[in-house]
């Protein structure tokens, strides 16, 4: 029987966060959308129409996209494998292959990236090694390759969750019906697995998609000028060029398209079945 | 046709194990090699030449070491993520817990859309939430404070303590806290002596985990720490262009080190849960 607590418990218990989140997150995120609908205090779309306008924002934007699409589009067939992989073994051996995906997971973007930055770079270990071979040199660094590389390594894990938990859902006597009708495991898994994964596939990738809508530090370090993220657009319009209210419109336009796809997340989530 | 007498063995979802579809596991197995190869290529770097990244390694010196701990500046970067951290953490654990607990066992009206806004910082870009802090405490005066970086940590931070203890709390038995109440005890005293204890796991991996974001977490930092109180993330971002020996090498091994203890750690405390539950039934 769960127990329930009164209306005046339930404020007590909810009242500090509630405080502390209106203070540190609602009225900030008050501010972004103020600055980006005034300009000097005068409100005015001005802001949004000049970015909407700006050859600069519209590449960043459609890179962003870009970048996301790809980065998540790969994850996801890269992850794909690992979840599946997993969701076949037993239970004990399941927890060591989930350190494998946890371990990174759990590491620094920073280091990540800094790590690409070293194995992608024109001295780095790949150049080197190949340098080594007498073969031809690639420049994997400072270009879209560098940005994607990293992106996809950082994003595998969160493609990995929702597929993963998706398998371990799916009902076992499924395979055990086709099997026992003739069914052999290629077909099993194109007939019955795959198709019944596909939510945990979409899943997946509208959480990497977004997740990488906000990449800051991976197109910094690994990306050139023509790989630079919103992001980074809103960091350079706040650090260099003080413009608040185009930082802000742009933060405003991200929270919108990140919004919309979290939606679409939950709605996603809302009509799994099963079988 | 496969004839009935046949024993299947199944395994995990009914895959009959017999078969061992070798091509998944090869694909799983380089996902895997890629996705801990960077973070383990960096340690043989971290104990190599001091003045370039020179691979494969020649020599094993624990220079880039020496040279990061003699280094006020990054010690004290070190230090300031630390204090931030620990204080962040203790902050986001408090109210988390309580917050989890509330919105476990209240029956308020609004409370799916109240979880939302409070998991909401997890969700959005995290550029989006720094540069609303920096805004925010640009006009308040607190920019470039400890204080600004703590609260703006603890705000990032309270959702995922949320969720951990939420998932901990769904797990208890609810009958033993109206036990206590039919007993007399009021809700405080339910709550530390009844809840509490049984999510002592909980605590330990949210407790953990939050400790590691706080301390890895850049993009809300860059935005609002300054000169004074820079953390190590930040200065190992505004580094990467300008430092010329591979020290970021050597931190990132020992972050990644931090990353491994955290995890262990928290396996740890799962496995304690485990033990808990097994106990008691």
């Amino acid at each position: 029987m769960k127990p329930s607590i009164s209306q005046a418990e339930s404020l007590a218990f909810l009242g500090p966060v509630c405080a502390v989140m209106s203070l540190g997150f609602i009225v900030p995120l008050g501010f972004i959308f103020f600055r980006s609908f005034t300009i000097d205090g005068v409100f005015t779309l001005e802001g949004f129409r000049s970015l909407l306008t700006s050859p600069l924002f519209v590449r960043v934007f459609w890179t962003t996209l870009e970048i996301s699409l790809i980065a998540s589009i790969v994850a996801l067939a890269v992850g794909y494998p690992v979840a599946l992989h997993i969701s076949r073994q037993s239970e004990r051996v399941r927890s060591l292959y989930l350190i494998m995906v946890l371990l990174p997971f759990w590491t620094s973007i920073l280091v990540k990236s800094y790590a690409f930055t070293v194995i992608l770079g024109d001295a780095g270990l790949i150049n080197t090694a190949l340098r080594a071979l007498r073969l031809p040199q690639f420049e994997m660094i400072f270009n879209r390759f560098g940005v994607l590389a990293a992106s996809t390594n950082f994003l595998v894990p969160f493609a990995v969750f929702p597929i993963l938990a998706n398998l371990l859902a799916q009902d076992p006597n499924l395979g055990k019906a086709a099997e026992v009708m003739g069914a052999g495991p290629l077909r099993i898994f194109w007939r019955i697995t795959f198709p019944l994964s596909g939510s945990g596939v979409l899943a997946g990738f509208i959480l990497t998609f977004v997740l990488s809508l906000g990449l800051f530090a991976t197109p910094a370090l690994l990306g050139g000028r023509h790989d630079m993220m919103m992001a980074n657009l809103i960091d350079f319009y706040t650090r260099d060029t003080l413009n608040w209210n185009a930082a802000s419109a742009i933060a405003v336009i991200l929270l919108f398209t990140s919004a919309v796809l979290l939606l679409l997340l939950n709605r996603v989530r809302g009509t799994e079945k099963f079988a | 046709m496969n004839s009935p007498a046949r024993k299947l063995n199944l395994g995990a979802i009914g895959k009959p194990v017999h078969w061992r579809f070798p091509l998944t596991g090869i694909m799983a197995w380089s996902a895997f090699a890629f996705l801990l190869l960077p973070s383990l290529i960096i340690i043989p770097i971290s104990f190599g030449n001091k003045n370039q990244i020179v691979f494969p390694p020649t020599a094993f010196h624990w220079d880039l070491y020496y040279l990061f701990f003699t280094t006020s500046t990054w010690i004290a970067a070190t230090t300031q993520s630390a204090k931030v951290a620990l204080l962040s953490t203790a902050i986001a654990l408090t109210l988390g817990t309580l917050a989890a607990y509330g919105i476990e066992r209240s029956r308020l009206r609004g409370k799916q859309l109240l979880l939302v806004v409070l998991l909401s910082p997890l969700l959005i870009p995290g550029v989006v939430t720094a540069l609303g802090l920096y805004s925010y405490f640009a006009v308040i005066g607190l920019s470039g404070s400890t204080t600004a970086l703590v609260m703006g940590h603890t705000v990032f931070l309270c959702p995922f303590v949320i969720v951990t203890v939420s998932a901990g709390i769904k797990e208890l038995d609810g009958s033993i806290e109206t036990a206590a109440s039919v007993m007399g005890a009021g809700r405080f005293k339910i709550f530390t002596a009844v809840v509490l204890p049984q999510l002592r796991p909980s605590l330990v991996s949210a407790g953990l985990f939050s400790f590691l974001m706080s301390f890895d977490e850049l993009v809300i930092s860059w935005f609002i720490s300054g000169a004074q109180t820079t953390t190590l993330p930040v200065k190992m971002y505004s580094s990467v262009q300008t430092e010329t020996s591979p020290i970021l090498a050597a931190i990132s091994t020992m972050l990644t080190i931090l990353s491994v203890i955290i995890c262990l750690g928290a396996e740890g405390a799962r496995n304690l849960r485990k033990k808990a539950v097994a106990a008691d039934s």
